[in-house]
């Protein structure tokens, strides 16, 4: 079976020189839910940004369900949604026209896009929030928008960008366990996140990135079996010295 | 959750038809939440353009090639807020979708450059079109208005907006900021267009000056309309629509190599 995701000898170098991401290379298996951690400006979203064609990498391979990510970009695409960083969505739009419009680039006929945004408007709880536009929402309600929008066209795999970034704690559990239910379902899901104990509670596969390389890509029991926990090998594997934290923490 | 399984999807068969509609879908209703910026300000634009120039000045103008001065002087005026309704459609267009960044959710979408492309030049003729369709309502009432070929009429409107429905994405493409997005239409599109023939005939220039008609693109695109609408010509038959077919071409081919690289798009 192909893998959900290969990434091989990726490399993104920007205008102006600035290696971002350094022959990184990683194999995501199907079903799979996938932490990748780093420090800001490690790589980590310019990785998501070539995968999902917001970003042309400079050279190297990325898969996707076997399909190259490049050549055969359409049905690709298809196979992923994104859940990004930053909101990149028209402000001025009502979050059933968001949902409607992406589900009709992804080729949903009428009939698909409205049992679809249905379905998600009420899954997310946005049911009281569907004739708002984007820019009237809160900020959690913004992400459940964006996190609907990604899953719009069903795709098999779902890549997280810091999706619980700045949400309260009551809607960081239920994005959890809606997450939880999505890969229980078999979705295949990678999540980045600065919250290491987010990863450490939803996912199976641990990745470590810095500099643009992976430097770490273990199961998570492994993590879990050293002593510190994942907190300790990432540390350790982002070079961060534990004496200035020790420091800083008896400061 | 119902599941729309990409798999349950239909094949594109070569274009993805409902994500090129609804890009021109998506446009459309951005377009009507500005109704008075995009058609009602040409249009009264346009009506003191042709109560002025045409029927208060023009009345004291003699015929032109036996034209009165407000039925030269109108396909000009219909041309002018045709070029600018399709630059500031397609530049704006473009232009809005990167700077609040949802161009991100057509590069995620299986949609090829030529779908992204066509679906902005969609929009520009539709919004051409009506502009152009209300100047000549208004006209009506000065009974200025006359359309001599209907087809050619139609192709110089259609052929014109996608020439600068074009320029305007590569505009949109590479302005930073509001200020460079409006510097092709400040430097070139205002200034060539006036001196297109839009209130006057090559042979009313100086012959030192004629030069500048022959060589300014403009002056084909009105002339073209011209013929169109009350016969009248003063180039080549066929030139201008060769010079227009030409132009559109290069521009297509590089809009569609600037979309290829990700130039003002892609990271």
């Amino acid at each position: 079976m192909d893998p959900a995701l290969e990434v091989s000898h990726l490399r993104k170098i920007y205008r102006g020189g600035t290696v971002a991401v350094d022959d990184l290379s990683l194999d995501i298996a199907p079903g799979d839910f996938f932490g990748f951690l780093g420090p800001n400006g490690a790589g980590k979203s310019t990785t998501i940004h070539c995968i999902c064609g917001i970003a042309t990498p400079s050279s190297g391979t990325i898969k996707i369900f076997g399909v190259d990510a490049v050549k055969d970009y359409r049905a690709a695409r298809r196979l992923v949604g994104l859940s990004p960083q930053e909101f990149n969505v028209d402000e001025f739009a009502t979050v059933s026209q968001i949902l409607d419009f992406v589900g009709g680039y992804f080729g949903l006929n009428a009939h698909q896009r409205k049992v679809r945004a249905e379905l998600l408007i009420e899954k997310f709880d946005l049911s009281q929030h569907a004739k708002k536009r984007f820019r009237q929402l809160s900020g959690g309600l913004k992400r459940r928008a964006v996190l609907a929008r990604a899953l719009m066209h069903d795709p098999k795999l779902l890549i997280l960008d810091e999706p619980t970034a700045g949400v309260d704690v009551e809607l960081r559990l239920d994005l959890w366990r809606y997450l939880q239910e999505l890969n229980a379902e078999g979705k295949t899901i990678v999540l980045t996140s600065h919250y290491l104990e987010e990863i450490e509670r939803l996912c199976r596969t641990i990745a470590i990135v810095n500099h643009g390389r992976i430097v770490r890509n273990a199961p998570k029991r492994d993590f879990i079996g050293e002593a510190g926990g994942v907190e300790e090998a990432y540390l350790k594997a982002t070079g961060a010295k534990p004496d200035h934290l020790a420091a800083a923490a008896g400061a | 959750m119902e599941a729309v399984k990409p798999e349950s999807m239909p094949p594109f068969n070569g274009v993805n038809w409902i994500g090129l509609f609804t890009i021109i879908r998506r446009e459309a209703k951005r377009l009507m939440r500005v109704p008075i910026q995009a058609f009602v300000a040409p249009w009264i634009s346009a009506l003191l353009f042709i109560f002025i120039f045409g029927y208060v000045v023009g009345s004291r103008i003699a015929l032109i090639a036996g034209h009165r001065y407000i039925e030269f002087v109108l396909p000009g005026i219909v041309m002018l807020n045709v070029v600018n309704a399709s630059f500031l459609q397609s530049s704006s267009q473009v232009y809005f979708a990167r700077f609040m960044r949802y161009v991100e959710e057509t590069l995620v979408a299986p949609l090829t450059y030529a779908e992204m492309i066509a679906g902005v030049i969609a929009v520009v003729i539709a919004r051409a079109l009506i502009t152009a369709v209300g100047i000549l309502l208004f006209a009506l009432i000065f009974g200025a208005t006359r359309i001599s070929d209907f087809g050619a009429f139609v192709f110089w409107i259609i052929m014109v907006s996608i020439v600068f429905g074009l320029a305007g994405q590569i505009v949109g493409l590479w302005a930073e900021n509001f200020e460079q997005l409006t510097i092709l239409n400040i430097f070139f599109i205002t200034p060539l267009s006036f001196i297109g023939g839009v209130f006057n005939t090559v042979s009313m220039l100086p012959p030192w000056l004629r030069w500048m008609a022959w060589a300014n693109p403009f002056f084909y695109f009105i002339n073209g309309l011209r013929q169109s609408m009350i016969g009248f010509t003063e180039a080549p038959s066929g030139l201008g629509a060769l010079v227009t077919i030409v132009l559109a071409a290069v521009l297509f081919f590089t809009v569609w190599r600037l979309y290829a690289r990700g130039y003002g798009l892609r990271e």
